[in-house]
């Protein structure tokens, strides 16, 4: 590596150096609490997959470039020089890591290993090392935002083509679109995936409960953050926040995305609107009465998987429960404390890189695949894209033998009237 | 022999605690000077009301070693609680002090088993980095502090074990008093029971352990005595 890259590089790294990292890159004692935290590690017992080993790989840097014993004494905490070969092992931790937190909840001293690990992303950004397919979503998501208009006519087809699709679900008054889009004055503006999956049974559910509500001509899920570049992460966010603020909603709702959720939650910053999960809101709308559900449409047992940026990082953990409690009289918990659930091993960007990290994501998920069977459901509901195509494909590899659903389409399956 | 003496029990006691502070002051500023994080919150849910206590439970009673490593937590709540009991322990080796006495006691504190417990800690720290996968985890830090603290630890009890269990009586309070009350005035004086005695050396090595510990301290990971209750409290909201 020639030294001008080197030496952008340590500034990326350096623009990493806030409180809270300089916090977690001082203080590990390395004292193994966290050894059986992670999910990977769990499942393939190699120490490389234990937290503190790999946010070690990040502070061995931190001590070469950021601290005086770097250069006085590097025998002493294992400082190394950034290289090729540094970078390698930097992004063997980071996409190994699924950011799921998990480890955070064992750590005495409460260091985050996906702020870690987002140091290690953004150095890979800056070596243009990346994952190839992440960086392209996340530029196509960005370009997407700069030139609407282009897509607009194609996007606004697509969606008309879905509305007969939502009205056999709930039949809409008449005069009333079934997907309303760029309505001004809307109260709620629902952000969707790429994906009819992710707009009809949602769709459904806002027409029941009679909600004013528009839907975004953007994505939710921000491959940004997936890739670990917070200037991506950010346009991608601003996309939605500004179609917010033009339509003058008082709440965006994102959908069964996780880390959408989280973005959205916790880095808009101070909105006129307010943010909810899509969890939350059906939830409020039973709560509320707006909204009937039939509670012996599923006579199996249901268990739910709890997203880790939705519940443990995010703290959607009762509206789910709620939901099912309304949805059957069978619903089985798979932990008794949410913070512990296993991460289902597809977050942080794995699953978008899709078959590249499919072997991985089987062999790594072996924890997850036991809680699961453990509970005897025969529906395993969730409510994020990257954890249903996860637990999807271990139903397969692992023939788990559970029909794994959308916590919203179970409820949109189950409206009356 | 005498020279050397000096070095150590008086002018690197002053540019040990010298490069304490100022090194601690240092680091501390900078890790709070750099600006906060731009998220709103790093913390894990469910949330448990104050966020303040619940910080400080983690702090001070590490539920979560207890949960996960019983072992390693019976180890270091003995530790952390003889630490506080040997720095109560050497605040009475300037003066004695009424709040402290509470519980009567001799100075100093403990019948020699503060001493005991810490270096029974330290070994078992110690030889648990030998076994995988802590060995893997661990780094030439982890061995030097703790090889530094078992040294520091062992040469103290061990003047504190002759006294209390060898009936040992040269070296006594009065001298270690008046040693370390004209340090804190900046008038050494070194009673000759300090450099003179069978167990002077002992005294001599412990404060060299000490002084290199205290200089180490702040470059070091055991930064984690200032920092792990703020970051427990990101960890609770």
């Amino acid at each position: 590596m020639d030294e001008k890259t080197r030496d952008d590089l340590l500034k990326l790294f350096q623009s990493k150096l806030n409180q809270a990292m300089r916090f977690y890159l001082e203080t590990c004692s390395r004292c193994g609490t966290c050894t059986e935290a992670c999910h990977v590690y769990a499942s393939m017992g190699q120490t490389r997959y234990i937290s503190a080993y790999r946010h070690e790989l990040v502070r061995r840097i931190y001590k070469k470039y950021f601290k005086g014993q770097g250069t006085a004494f590097p025998a002493w905490g294992e400082s190394r020089e950034l290289t090729e070969m540094a970078l390698q092992d930097l992004s063997e931790a980071a996409y190994s890591c699924t950011g799921c937190r998990r480890c955070m909840v064992y750590c005495p001293h409460g260091i985050d290993t996906q702020m870690l690990m987002s140091i290690a992303k953004l150095l890979l950004v800056g070596a243009g090392t990346e994952p190839e397919i992440l960086s392209m979503l996340a530029d196509t998501s960005i370009e997407k935002g700069k030139s609407l208009e282009f897509f607009k006519e194609s996007f606004l087809t697509g969606i008309k083509n879905l509305e007969a699709q939502v009205v056999e679900k709930w039949q809409v008054e008449a005069g009333q679109t079934p997907i309303p889009m760029d309505a001004e004055g809307a109260d709620l503006l629902y952000v969707a995936l790429a994906g009819a999956h992710s707009i009809i049974p949602a769709a459904a559910i806002f027409n029941a409960a009679r909600e004013n509500w528009t839907l975004s001509f953007f994505e939710a899920v921000n491959f940004g953050a997936f890739v670990g570049d917070p200037t991506r992460t950010k346009l991608i966010l601003e996309r939605i926040i500004n179609e917010a603020r033009r339509l003058k909603v008082k709440e965006v709702c994102i959908c069964e995305c996780g880390t959408a959720f989280r973005v959205m939650k916790q880095q808009s910053g101070k909105q006129p609107f307010k943010v909810s999960s899509i969890t939350e809101v059906h939830a409020r709308y039973l709560r509320e009465g707006r909204i009937r559900v039939d509670k012996n449409k599923f006579k199996e047992i249901i268990t739910y998987h709890d997203p880790c940026q939705m519940a443990r990082n995010g703290g959607v953990i009762d509206e789910p429960r709620y939901i099912l409690s309304q949805l059957t009289g069978n619903f089985k918990d798979m932990t008794d404390d949410v913070r512990y659930n296993w991460c289902c091993g597809g977050g942080g960007g794995l699953v978008a890189l899709g078959e590249e990290t499919l072997d991985f994501r089987m062999k790594s998920s072996g924890v997850k695949v036991d809680q699961v069977k453990a509970t005897g459901a025969k529906i395993l509901t969730t409510a994020c894209e990257n954890c249903h195509t996860q637990l999807s494909d271990l139903n397969d590899h692992y023939q788990m033998g559970v029909e794994v659903k959308f916590l919203s389409s179970l409820v949109a399956d189950a409206l009356i009237p | 022999m005498k020279t050397i003496y000096y070095l150590i029990l008086v002018p690197m006691v002053y540019l040990a605690f010298l490069v304490f502070i100022v090194g601690t002051i240092a680091k501390l500023a900078k890790i709070f000077g750099s600006p906060k994080n731009p998220s709103s919150t790093l913390q894990i849910y469910p949330q448990k009301n104050p966020p303040w206590f619940w910080a400080l439970m983690d702090s001070f009673l590490m539920p979560s070693v207890r949960r996960h490593k019983p072992l390693h937590w019976v180890f270091l709540m003995s530790f952390h609680i003889a630490l506080l009991l040997l720095i109560i322990g050497h605040l009475e080796l300037f003066k004695g002090f009424n709040v402290f006495q509470f519980i009567p006691h001799e100075i100093f504190l403990g019948k020699g088993f503060v001493g005991l417990v810490l270096s029974l800690a330290l070994l078992f720290f110690l030889f648990r980095r030998f076994a995988s996968p802590v060995r893997d985890l661990s780094i030439p830090e982890d061995y030097y502090l703790l090889i530094l603290l078992f040294l520091t630890v062992l040469f103290g009890a061990q003047m504190d074990w002759a006294r209390r269990w060898y009936g040992y009586g040269e070296l006594s309070v009065s001298d270690y008093q008046t040693y370390l009350t004209s340090l804190l005035f900046f008038k050494p004086e070194l009673p000759a029971a300090v450099y003179q005695s069978g167990h002077s050396f002992m005294l001599v090595l412990h404060v060299f352990f000490a002084n290199l510990f205290i200089m180490i301290f702040p470059f070091s990971k055991i930064m984690h005595s200032f920092l792990t209750i703020p970051m427990n409290k990101l960890r609770r909201g």
